[in-house]
C-alpha cells in the first residue's frame, strides 16, 4: 500500500508550485516555470506509479480528512484511485507538464508580462484538476470543479489590460457557473437522498441507488417520488454542471471566447482540465447514470447534436484557434454521445486520445502563432510547411487524428464511440438519431480540419510575416514531438475492429477498465446498462461502420483539398450565402443568451424593487416612526430641575391613586 | 406618652414643606435645604415606628440615614459650586444646556 500513501501528493505538488510562483515567482530565474515543471513532472511520475500499482490489481479508496461529521451525513476529503482515475491522472499530469514546458517558449521567450501570476494560475489549475480526478466523493469533486472554474477565469483573463480577455473570462465563469448551480443542487439532493456522496464502495450512492431501484433498501428517501423519477431528476441536475464545463449545447458559448487566453492555457483547458472535467464526472459516476435510461438518452442526444452543431460552425472560421475551439466542443460531444450510448470504455478512450491530439493541435497552433507574431488569421498564413517542418508534421499527425483517419489515434476512439452508438441505437430510435448526427459530423470534421491545415501550412505565403516567420525554440518543439508521437500511437491500445477481425486479445483499454473496485468497473456498468437501463446491443461487425465513417472523413478531407489546395485559394465561404452569416454568428446563440440574460435581468429588477420597496420599506418605516416619535417625546426633557420634581411628585400621586383604587382603600 | 400618629402628622407636614420648597424655589441652596427637610421627615417616621413597635431597628437605621445625608450634602454643595462656576448663578432654571 506504500504507493497510495503518496496519492495526495499528486495534487499537492502542483499546489506547492502555485504557492512558490505566487510568492517567489518574481525572484526566480524563469518566474516559476521551473517549479511548475518539476511539480508536474513529479505528479506524472507519481501517477505512473499509481497506474503500475493499479495494474498490479490493487485499488485505493480512503477517507483522509473529515470536516463535517454530522449524524447522518459526513463531508470529507478522500482519495479514490482505480483504473479510470489512474488513467486520467496520467493524461492530466502529462499534458500539464508539456504545457508548462511549452509556456517557456510561448510566454517567457516572448517577454510576456505577469509571468509569475501566469505560472501560479497554471499550478493551481493543474492542482485543482488532479484533486478533482482523485476525489472519492461527489462533494469533494464539486469543490475542485469550482476551483477549476476559478482558475479558468484567472488564466483566460491573463492579459487583463486588453478589452476582450477579461470579458471572455467573465463569460466563461458565468456560463459554467450557471451549469454549476444545477450541479450544486444535485449534490445537495444526492447527499439528502443517500446520506453519502461516495463514488465507490458498498455504501456509495450508485450502489444504494441500484439497491433502491431493485426495491431493496429503506435507507434511501426519495421525497415522495418514485425512485426512478427522483434519481432521474438528480442525474439531470448533476448533468447541468457537466454541460456547462464540457461546453455542451446550449452552454457551449463560453468556450470559443475562451480563446482570448494564452494558447498554452487553451491547450490545458481543452485537452486535460476544465472541459475534460465534465465528461470525467459522468464517467466517474457512471454507475449512477447507467441506471437511468432517460438521462442516458438525453446525454447521448445532446452529445450527438453538439458534435454536429459545433462542427458546422468550425467550417467558416478564419482564426486557427476558433476552428480548434469548435472542434473541441464537437469532440466532447462525441464523448457525451459515447457515454449516453452505453460506450463507457469508448468515451474514456476518446477522452484519452482527444487529450493528446487536441493538446498537440493547440500547442501546434501556439507555435504557428509565435511564428506569425501573434496573428491568428489563417488567411494571412500559408506556406508554413517548409519554414517550420517540426510543427507541420506534428500538427498534421494531430489533424489526422482529429479527422479520424486510419490509423491515427482519433480513428480508433471516434469509431468505437460511433460503433457503440450504432449497436445500441439499432434498438432505440433516439440513439440512432444521435448516431446519425455524430456520423454526419465526421464529414464536417474532416473538412474543417484539412481546411485549417491547408490554409495554414500549404500554398503560398499570403503575408510578409508568413514569408519570414519567427523561429521557435526547443521548448516549443519538444512537447509537439512527444504529443505527436502519442497522437499516432495511442490508438493502438484499443483496436476493437482489429481485435474483432483477427480474434487477438488486444483491447487493452477494455481490460484495463474491466477490473478495479467492484461496482465501479466497465463490466458492472455493462450489466447495469443491460439489466436496468434495458440497453440491447445489436449484433454487428465493427468493420462496416468504421469503413463508413472513414469514408466520410476522407470525403470531407477531399472536399477541403479540392477547395483549398491551390497556391492562393479562394475563401469559398460566400457561396454558402445566408448560411455563412448564420454560421459566422454562431447560430446567434450569443445574442439569444444575452436576450435571455436581459429577460432575467427584468425579473431581477422586479425582485429588487420588491426588496427595496416592500421588505426594506417595512424596516425603514418602523425606524422612521421611532425616530419621529422620539424627536417629539424628547421635548419633555426641559432641563429645569423643578419640572422633573413636579413630574416625579405627580407620578407618585398618580401611582398612589391607582394603587388606592385597585387595592380598595377608598 | 405621645401617640405615634402625632409624629406621623409632623413628618408628613415637614415632607410637604420640603416638597413645596423644591417645586417653588429657584435657588439651588434652598433646594438642598428642602431635600434635607424631606429626609428628616423620613427619619422622624423611622423613629416614630421604632417607638410604636418597641424595637431599636428604626432608630439605628435613622442614624445611617443621617450619615448618608451628610455625604449627600457634600456632593450637593459640590454640584452647586460647579453650577455657580459655569453659570455665574445658583438659579437652577438657568442650567438647561444639558438636555437633548
Amino acid at each position: 500500500m506504500a504507493a497510495f500513501d503518496y496519492a495526495p501528493a499528486i495534487a499537492l505538488l502542483p499546489f506547492a508550485s502555485f504557492v512558490i510562483a505566487l510568492f517567489g515567482g518574481r525572484f526566480l530565474p524563469k518566474k516559476g516555470a521551473l517549479a511548475g515543471i518539476l511539480a508536474t513532472a513529479g505528479s506524472l511520475v507519481l501517477s505512473i506509479w499509481m497506474a503500475l500499482t493499479v495494474a498490479g490489481g490493487t485499488t485505493y479508496n480512503q477517507e483522509l480528512y473529515t470536516f463535517v461529521a454530522a449524524e447522518e451525513i459526513d463531508l470529507h476529503l478522500g482519495v479514490l484511485i482505480d483504473p479510470l482515475a489512474a488513467l486520467m491522472l496520467i493524461i492530466v499530469s502529462l499534458v500539464a507538464l508539456l504545457v508548462h514546458v511549452f509556456s517557456l517558449g510561448y510566454m517567457n521567450d516572448e517577454g510576456e508580462p505577469g509571468l509569475a501570476r501566469y505560472y501560479a494560475g497554471l499550478g493551481l489549475f493543474t492542482a485543482s484538476m488532479l484533486g478533482f480526478v482523485i476525489a472519492d466523493n461527489l462533494f469533494m469533486a464539486f469543490m475542485f470543479f469550482e476551483m477549476v472554474g476559478l482558475c479558468s477565469w484567472l488564466l483566460i483573463g491573463h492579459w487583463y489590460r486588453d478589452d476582450a480577455p477579461p470579458s471572455a473570462a467573465k463569460k466563461a465563469f458565468l456560463v459554467t457557473r450557471f451549469g454549476d448551480y444545477f450541479f450544486l443542487v444535485g449534490v445537495v439532493g444526492i447527499l439528502a437522498t443517500f446520506s453519502t456522496a461516495n463514488f465507490a464502495g458498498g455504501e456509495s450512492f450508485p450502489t444504494l441507488a441500484e439497491e433502491a431501484l431493485a426495491g431493496g433498501t429503506d435507507a434511501v428517501s426519495t421525497f415522495g417520488f418514485a425512485p426512478e423519477t427522483w434519481f432521474t431528476i438528480l442525474g439531470l441536475l448533476v448533468l447541468g454542471g457537466v454541460i456547462g464545463k464540457s461546453a455542451q449545447f446550449p452552454l457551449h458559448t463560453w468556450l470559443p471566447d475562451a480563446m482570448e487566453g494564452p494558447t498554452p492555457v487553451s491547450a490545458l483547458i481543452h485537452a486535460a482540465t476544465m472541459v475534460a472535467a465534465g465528461v470525467y464526472l459522468v464517467a466517474r459516476m457512471y454507475g449512477f447514470y447507467a441506471l437511468l435510461p432517460t438521462v442516458l438518452a438525453i446525454i447521448a442526444f445532446i452529445g450527438g447534436f453538439t458534435a454536429l452543431f459545433a462542427a458546422t460552425m468550425a467550417v467558416v472560421k478564419r482564426e486557427i484557434k476558433q476552428v480548434l475551439a469548435y472542434s473541441t466542443i464537437s469532440q466532447y460531444g462525441y464523448m457525451m454521445l459515447g457515454l449516453g450510448a452505453g460506450g463507457y470504455v469508448a468515451a474514456t478512450f476518446h477522452l484519452l486520445t482527444h487529450a493528446f491530439f487536441k493538446a498537440l493541435l493547440f500547442l501546434g497552433a501556439g507555435s504557428v502563432i509565435i511564428a506569425m507574431h501573434h496573428n491568428e488569421d489563417m488567411w494571412d498564413m500559408g506556406g508554413l510547411k517548409d519554414r517550420m517542418p517540426v510543427t507541420y508534421y506534428t500538427f498534421l499527425a494531430g489533424a489526422l487524428a482529429l479527422a479520424g483517419i486510419f490509423p491515427f489515434a482519433g480513428f480508433w476512439s471516434k469509431d468505437e464511440v460511433l460503433y457503440e452508438a450504432l449497436v445500441h441505437g439499432l434498438n432505440d430510435p433516439l440513439l440512432l438519431g444521435a448516431y446519425a448526427m455524430g456520423l454526419l459530423a465526421v464529414l464536417f470534421t474532416g473538412f474543417y480540419t484539412f481546411r485549417m491545415v491547408l490554409l495554414t501550412f500549404h500554398g503560398e505565403p499570403r503575408s510578409d510575416t508568413a514569408r519570414n516567420p519567427h523561429s521557435v525554440g526547443w521548448s516549443v518543439k519538444l512537447p509537439l514531438v512527444v504529443l505527436g508521437t502519442l497522437a499516432v500511437v495511442t490508438g493502438f491500445i484499443n483496436m476493437v475492429p482489429v481485435a474483432e477481425v483477427t480474434g487477438a486479445e488486444i483491447e487493452f483499454l477494455h481490460k484495463w477498465l474491466e477490473h478495479g473496485i467492484s461496482g465501479v468497473n466497465s463490466e458492472h456498468y455493462g450489466e447495469l446498462l443491460h439489466d436496468v437501463a434495458g440497453y440491447e446491443a445489436a449484433e454487428l461487425t465493427p468493420l462496416l461502420p468504421a469503413v463508413v465513417s472513414l469514408a466520410l472523413a476522407l470525403a470531407g478531407a477531399g472536399l477541403a483539398y479540392t477547395l483549398y489546395s491551390g497556391s492562393d485559394p479562394d475563401a469559398h465561404t460566400d457561396r454558402l450565402g445566408n448560411a455563412k452569416t448564420v454560421l459566422m454568428s454562431n447560430y446567434y446563440q450569443d445574442e439569444y443568451q444575452v436576450w435571455l440574460a436581459d429577460a432575467t435581468a427584468r425579473v431581477a429588477r422586479a425582485a429588487d424593487t420588491f426588496d427595496q420597496g416592500i421588505i426594506d420599506g417595512t424596516v425603514n418605516g418602523v425606524s422612521s416612526v421611532s425616530l419621529f416619535s422620539g424627536s417629539r417625546i424628547k421635548r419633555v426633557q426641559t432641563g429645569i430641575v423643578t419640572n422633573y420634581a413636579a413630574l416625579l411628585s405627580l407620578g407618585l400621586v398618580a401611582l398612589l391613586v391607582v394603587f388606592g383604587l385597585l387595592g380598595g382603600w377608598f | 406618652m405621645v401617640p405615634a400618629q402625632y409624629y406621623l402628622v409632623l413628618s408628613a407636614a415637614m415632607f410637604c414643606i420640603g416638597l413645596f420648597g423644591i417645586l417653588t424655589r429657584r435657588n439651588a441652596l434652598l433646594f438642598l435645604m428642602s431635600v434635607e427637610l424631606m429626609l428628616t421627615a423620613a427619619n422622624i417616621n423611622f423613629v416614630a415606628f421604632s417607638l410604636q413597635h418597641g424595637n431599636l431597628t428604626g432608630q439605628v437605621f435613622s442614624l445611617f440615614t443621617i450619615a448618608l445625608a451628610a455625604a449627600e450634602v457634600a456632593v450637593g454643595i459640590g454640584i452647586i459650586l460647579v453650577l455657580y462656576r459655569s453659570f455665574r448663578d445658583v438659579d437652577v432654571t438657568q442650567a438647561t444646556t444639558m438636555r437633548w
